[in-house]
C-alpha cells in the first residue's frame, strides 16, 4: 500500500456555514497504480489532489502514506516528505518565466542537496528522455504548450518520486499534445510509478488502471482498491 | 543555488525593465541628491575641525556692560591675548587676529587684499601648511609678509614669489613688505580667511599705544590654546578676578565678561555676532538637512512601494517553488538576496551620480566638496543598503512564502488589506512629501524674488561701482575727476563719489551717549553732493545738498525717516542732530534700504565731509575700508558696452591704475546667497522629488491596471465608455492626492512661517500657493494616471478577456 485516506473531510467556513469540499473520502492506492479520478467542475478533483500532495491540509481523518500518519505530522515533516516522494504537474504548467528549460527541471534538485555534477547527469537524462534536448536554453514563453506541459512533467519526476499527481495536465494542450503526455504517463507507470490524474476526458482517464468518479466531494460509487 | 538566485534576479529585473528602470533611477536620483546635500550640510558643520588642536582652541568672546546696555562681541582689546597669555596657567598660547582690508600695491598694480596681522604663534596654533620659503619663522619682523598661494599666484605668476616686495597702504604712509613664505589657501571651511598675513610687530607703529593697552577699544579676535590638561571652566573661572585685577577701578558695574568659544562652534552659533568672518545661520542647515532625509525618503518609498507592487508577479513562482520543495528559509534567503542586489546596484550607480554632479553641485552653491571616501559613510551606505532591502524584500520574503502554495497558483490570494494600506500610504506620503517641497520652494522662490524686486528707496538697476582703491585723500581728486570726464558721455545718467556704495554695507556706524546717558548709534556714510539725485532717493522734507550752498560741506547732513523717528525729531528741517554733533539737518530722506532686507531700516546720517561726525562720536565700527567709490548710473541699455566705456574713461584718467567695477544690482543679489543656495537646492529636490513620486505612481499604475484588464474589459463589453473607465481609476488615485495635500499643508505652514520668522520684510503665506501646489501634483498625478488608464480602456476588451 502506498497510500491510504481514510474518512477525510475538508471544508472551508463561508459566511457561517460550513462548505464542504471534500466528505467522507476513503481511498487506498497500491504501488504502480494508475488512477484517474474524474467529475465535473468544481466536483474537487484539485482539492483532493491537493491534499494527497500534502499541498493543502484537511479538517478530518486518517492519511497514511507509506504507512506514516502524514495527519499527525508537523509542517516541517510534511514538507519533507512531500518534496521527497511526490511529483506535481498543474494544467497551467507553472514553469518559472524567469528560468530556462534546463534551470526549471533542475530546480527540485536545488532544494534535495544534490551535487552540481550529480544534477547534470539527472536533468541531462532528463532532457534525453523528454526528447527536449535542442530546448533546453529556452525560455517557457518560447515553447508551445505541449512543450512547457513536457518540461512540467520532466520536473515533476526530476526528483524520483513514488507518486506522480497531476491535475488536469492536459486541459490546456490540443488532443495530439494530450495524446503525447498520456502515453508518456503509461510509459512512466509500466517503469514503475504510481500516477494519480484528475481529468475531464473519459478518453484520458482510459489511459488509467481504473477510474474513480467525484462529485460534490464525495465518490459517486465505493472505490475498490 | 546562489547562482540560480542571481539568475533569476538579473533576468527578472531585465524583464521588467521599465519597471526596473524607474524603481533603479529613483532610488539612484534621491541617494545622489540626498548624498550632495548631506556633504553641504556636513561641510557646514565641519567649519574649523581640520586644526589637528582645535579641540583646545577657543575664541575670546566679551559681554561688557555699559551704561545699561550689554555689548557682546567676538572682537576683543588687543590687550586681551597677552592679558590672558600671563595671568592663566591655563592657557598655552594666544594668537590675535586684525582684520584689514588695505590697498596693496605691486608696481602700477593696486588691489584691495584681506590682510590678517597675527602673532607669530599663528602657525604654531593652526594647522595652515607653509608651502615655501621661512617655515620656521615666517613672521619674525614687521617687514614680513607671508601670502597665500592664490595671492601669490596673482602678484607673481609662476614666479618666485618669496624674496619680492609689496606696499600696503596700512596708516598714513605705504610700508614695504618682503615676502618671507607662502601659504596655503584657507580651505573654504575656515572661520579664519586670508590673502596675505603680516606679524603683530607692526601694531607698534599702526595702532597708537593708547589703543594697544585700551580695554574698552575692540579691535581684534583672540584665539586661546588651552594646555594638554586644562579643563575649559577651570580657566574660565580665572576670568573675572583677572579682569577686576586688570581694570581696577575701571571695572564696569555691571561687569566685563571673558568667555572662551570653541573653535568648531564659530560657524554656526548665531547667538554671538559674526568676528572676521561672516557666520552661518544653522538654520540652513537643518532646512536642507531635513530636505535631503526628504528626498531620500521619497526615494526609498518608491523604492518599496514598486517592489511591493510587483511581488504579485512574483506570488506564482514562490506557489511553485513551495511545490519544488523549497523551504521558507530558502524563499526568504532569495528574495532578501534579490532585494539587496537591486538596492546595492541602485545605490552604487547612485553614488556615481554623486560623483558625476559633484562638480556642478560645487559650482551652484559656491564651495568646494570633496566626496566622502571614508569609513562613517561606507558604514551608513551600507546601513543604509541593508535597511532598504529589508523593506523592499519583506513583502514577497517573508509575506508570499508564508501562504498555502495552492492559494498562491490559484490566484486566490486577494490584494490584502494591509498590504493595500501599505501601499496606499507610501504612495500618500511619497505626494504629501513632494507636495510640501513643491509649496516650500515657491515660498523661497517668492521670498527672494521680493528680495531681488522690492522697492528698495533707492533705484538699483543700471548702476556700476567703480572703486578707487586709494585712501580719501588720494582717492577724492582721482575719483572726481573720473566723474566729470564720465558726464561728459551721454551714456552716462549721473555719478556720485561717496565713501561707501550700497555695494559695501554696513556702512560706518556712529555712537554717542544721550542726555539720558543711554548709548546710541546710527549708521552714517560720507557722500558726494549728488549721491541723492544719482541713487533715486525721494526726499521727504527739506532739500538735498547742493553743490552751490557752501555751508552744505561743512556742517549739512541728511537724516533718514528712521533716523528722526528714532530720535523723536519734530519739524527736523533746520534742527542740530542730537548729542555733540554740529551739523544740522538739511533734508529727510525717505527711508530706503541700504542694508539688507534682513533688517528694517536703521538711523542714518549722511553728510558731505567726515570731520565734524568723526570728530565728535565715541564710537566708529566699520566693517569696509573706506575709499572713495564712484557709483555710476548709466542710462540703460547694454551694459557690457557701456562697462568698456567706463573702462576707457578710467584709462584716460588714470592710466597707471587698473580699472575694477561691480554691478550694483549683482552685489545686492548677493546679500541673499544664503536664502538664494537654500532656494536652489529645494528647487531642484522638489523637482526631483515630483520626478520619483510621479515615476512610481505611474509604475504603480500600470501594475494595478494589468491586474484589471479582465475587469476593465468584462465593463467595457458591458457598454462603459472610455471616459468612465479613466474616471473610475483617477478618481481612486485623486483621493490619495487629496489627502497627501491634506498631510503636506500644515507642515509646509508650519516650516515657512517658521523660516520666515526671522526676516524684516516677510511675504505672506498666500494660500493660492498652496493650491497651486496641490493642483500641481493632482494633474501630475492625473496625466501620469489617465494617460495610462486611457491606453487600457482603449485597447480591444476581447483581447484581455481572451487570455484567461
Ligand atoms: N480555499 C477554498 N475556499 C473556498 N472555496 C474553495 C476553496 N478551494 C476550493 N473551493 C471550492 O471547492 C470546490 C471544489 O474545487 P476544486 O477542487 O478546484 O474542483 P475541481 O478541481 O474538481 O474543479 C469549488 O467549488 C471551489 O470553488
Ligand atoms: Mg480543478
Amino acid at each position: 500500500m502506498l497510500l491510504e485516506l481514510n474518512n477525510i473531510f475538508k471544508w472551508v467556513t463561508q459566511g457561517g456555514n460550513r462548505v464542504f469540499l471534500l466528505k467522507h473520502l476513503d481511498l487506498a492506492v497500491e504501488q504502480g497504480d494508475f488512477l484517474s479520478v474524474m467529475g465535473p467542475s468544481g466536483s474537487g478533483k484539485s482539492t483532493l489532489l491537493h491534499v494527497l500532495g500534502m499541498l493543502d491540509d484537511f479538517n478530518e481523518g486518517e492519511y497514511y502514506f507509506q504507512g506514516e500518519p502524514v495527519h499527525g505530522f508537523r509542517d516541517k515533516q510534511r514538507a519533507r516528505f512531500q518534496k521527497e516522494h511526490i511529483g506535481f504537474v498543474f494544467q497551467a504548467y507553472h514553469l518559472i518565466d524567469e528560468l530556462t528549460v534546463y534551470e526549471n527541471i533542475e530546480t527540485p534538485l536545488l532544494y534535495q542537496k544534490v551535487s552540481s555534477s550529480e544534477r547534470k547527469a539527472l536533468v541531462a537524462d532528463m532532457l534525453d528522455r523528454f526528447g527536449i534536448v535542442g530546448k533546453k536554453d529556452l525560455f517557457p514563453a518560447q515553447l508551445s504548450g505541449g512543450q512547457q506541459q513536457l518540461v512540467g512533467v520532466a520536473r515533476a519526476l526530476i526528483g524520483k518520486p513514488r507518486l506522480l499527481l497531476a491535475d488536469e495536465p492536459t486541459g490546456n494542450l490540443n488532443s495530439r499534445q494530450s495524446r503525447e503526455i498520456m502515453e508518456l504517463f503509461q510509459e512512466l507507470n509500466a517503469e514503475g510509478t504510481t500516477i494519480i490524474q484528475a481529468t475531464h476526458s473519459e478518453t484520458n482517464a482510459a489511459y488509467g488502471s481504473r477510474t474513480l468518479h467525484l462529485l460534490d466531494g464525495s465518490w459517486t460509487s465505493t472505490p475498490e482498491p | 543555488m546562489i547562482r540560480n538566485y542571481l539568475k533569476i534576479a538579473w533576468r527578472s529585473l531585465m524583464r521588467h525593465k521599465t519597471y526596473t528602470l524607474v524603481k533603479v533611477a529613483g532610488l539612484a536620483v534621491g541617494v545622489a541628491c540626498c548624498l550632495l546635500i548631506m556633504l553641504f550640510v556636513r561641510s557646514e558643520w565641519s567649519y574649523d575641525r581640520s586644526h589637528s588642536k582645535s579641540d583646545r582652541l577657543y575664541r575670546a568672546w566679551q559681554d561688557e556692560a555699559f551704561q545699561d546696555q550689554r555689548f557682546v562681541n567676538v572682537i576683543t582689546p588687543l590687550i586681551l591675548g597677552p592679558t590672558l597669555e600671563a595671568d592663566i596657567p591655563e592657557v598655552e598660547h594666544t594668537c590675535r587676529i586684525m582684520s584689514m582690508r588695505p590697498i596693496v600695491s605691486l608696481g602700477a598694480n593696486r588691489f584691495t587684499e584681506s590682510v590678517l596681522m597675527v602673532d607669530p604663534s599663528f602657525f604654531d596654533l593652526f594647522d595652515f601648511p607653509l608651502l615655501r620659503g621661512n617655515s620656521v619663522e615666517p613672521l619674525a619682523g614687521p617687514g614680513s609678509l607671508v601670502l597665500s598661494e592664490s595671492a601669490a599666484r596673482k602678484y607673481f605668476g609662476d614666479g618666485q614669489a618669496v624674496g619680492q616686495e609689496l606696499e600696503m597702504e596700512l596708516g598714513e604712509e605705504p610700508r614695504r613688505f618682503t615676502v618671507s613664505a607662502v601659504v596655503a589657501d584657507a580651505p573654504v571651511t575656515s572661520s579664519i580667511q586670508y590673502e596675505m598675513l603680516i606679524s603683530y610687530a607692526n601694531a607698534g607703529t599702526l595702532i597708537p599705544q593708547q589703543a594697544r593697552e585700551n580695554w574698552f577699544n575692540v579691535n581684534t579676535e583672540t584665539y586661546v590654546l588651552l594646555r594638554d590638561d586644562a579643563s575649559l571652566e577651570a580657566a574660565s573661572a580665572k576670568f573675572p578676578e583677572m579682569m577686576r585685577r586688570a581694570l581696577g577701578e575701571d571695572y564696569p558695574k555691571g561687569g566685563f565678561e571673558i568667555y572662551l568659544q570653541p573653535i568648531a562652534d564659530i560657524h554656526l552659533n548665531n547667538t554671538l555676532p559674526a568676528g572676521n568672518e561672516p557666520i552661518s545661520d544653522p538654520k540652513y542647515s537643518y532646512i536642507l538637512a531635513t530636505v535631503g532625509l526628504i528626498i531620500l525618503l521619497v526615494a526609498c518609498a518608491n523604492f518599496v512601494l514598486l517592489s511591493v507592487g510587483h511581488s504579485d508577479s512574483r506570488a506564482r513562482e514562490v506557489g511553485v517553488r513551495k511545490v519544488m520543495g523549497a523551504q521558507r528559509a530558502q524563499l526568504v534567503s532569495q528574495f532578501m538576496g534579490e532585494a539587496l542586489l537591486v538596492t546595492v546596484l541602485s545605490l552604487l550607480l547612485g553614488l556615481g551620480l554623486a560623483l558625476l554632479l559633484l562638480r556642478p553641485f560645487n559650482t551652484l552653491i559656491s564651495r568646494d566638496l570633496a566626496y566622502p571616501f571614508d569609513a562613517g559613510f561606507a558604514g551608513f551606505t551600507l546601513l543604509l543598503a541593508v535597511v532598504i532591502a529589508g523593506l523592499a524584500g519583506f513583502y514577497p520574503a517573508l509575506v508570499l512564502s508564508r501562504f498555502n502554495p495552492v492559494r498562491v497558483l490559484k490566484g486566490r490570494l486577494l490584494v490584502s488589506g494591509g498590504r493595500g494600506l501599505l501601499r496606499q500610504s507610501l504612495v500618500v506620503g511619497q505626494f504629501a512629501a513632494s507636495i510640501a517641497l513643491i509649496i516650500c520652494a515657491l515660498f523661497i522662490g517668492k521670498q527672494i524674488r521680493y528680495f531681488q524686486e522690492k522697492d528698495l528707496g533707492y533705484d538699483r538697476e543700471h548702476v556700476v561701482v567703480v572703486p578707487t582703491n586709494m585712501n580719501r585723500q588720494e582717492g577724492t581728486p582721482l575719483a572726481e575727476r573720473y566723474r566729470t570726464a564720465l558726464l561728459t558721455h551721454s551714456e552716462v545718467a549721473a555719478a556720485s563719489v561717496d565713501l561707501y556704495s550700497f555695494a559695501e554695507t554696513p556702512w560706518v556706524t556712529l555712537g554717542f551717549t544721550d542726555e539720558q546717558k543711554a548709548y546710541q548709534s546710527f549708521q552714517y556714510n560720507m557722500v558726494g553732493p549728488h549721491f541723492v539725485e544719482t541713487m533715486k532717493l525721494h526726499v521727504k522734507e527739506g532739500r538735498a545738498f547742493d553743490p552751490a550752498v557752501t555751508s552744505d560741506l561743512a556742517q549739512g547732513a541728511l537724516v533718514n525717516e528712521a533716523f528722526v523717528r528714532h530720535f523723536g525729531i519734530s519739524d527736523p528741517v533746520g534742527k542740530k542732530l542730537p548729542g555733540r554733533f554740529p551739523s544740522r539737518i538739511i533734508g529727510v530722506v525717505e527711508d530706503f534700504n541700504y542694508e539688507s532686507l534682513h533688517s528694517p531700516v536703521a538711523p542714518l546720517v549722511l553728510t558731505l565731509q567726515p570731520d565734524s561726525m568723526m570728530r565728535y562720536t565715541e564710537n566708529v565700527g566699520m566693517a569696509y575700508g573706506p575709499q572713495p567709490r564712484i557709483s555710476v548710473r548709466l542710462q540703460g541699455g547694454s551694459l557690457t558696452g557701456q562697462v568698456a566705456l567706463l573702462k576707457e574713461v578710467w584709462a584716460a584718467v588714470a592710466p597707471d591704475l587698473d580699472f575694477e567695477h561691480s554691478f550694483l544690482d549683482e552685489s545686492v543679489a548677493a546679500r541673499y546667497q544664503a536664502e538664494q543656495r537654500t532656494g536652489d537646492i529645494v528647487n531642484i529636490a522638489s523637482g526631483l522629488s515630483v520626478f520619483i513620486a510621479v515615476l512610481g505612481l505611474f509604475a504603480l499604475v500600470t501594475l494595478s491596471l494589468a491586474r484589471r484588464r479582465k475587469e476593465i474589459g468584462i465593463r467595457r463589453v458591458l457598454g462603459a465608455g472610455v471616459g468612465a473607465i479613466v474616471r473610475l481609476i483617477s478618481l481612486d488615485y485623486a483621493r490619495l492626492i487629496l489627502i497627501a495635500s491634506a498631510i503636506a499643508f500644515p507642515l509646509a505652514w508650519w516650516f515657512m512661517s517658521d523660516w520666515l520668522r526671522d526676516f524684516a520684510y516677510p511675504i505672506d503665506l498666500a494660500w493660492w500657493v498652496f493650491a497651486i501646489a496641490g493642483l500641481a501634483a493632482l494633474s501630475i498625478a492625473w496625466i501620469t494616471i489617465g494617460v495610462q488608464s486611457a491606453r487600457a480602456a482603449l485597447s480591444n476588451p476581447v483581447n484581455s478577456l481572451r487570455t484567461e
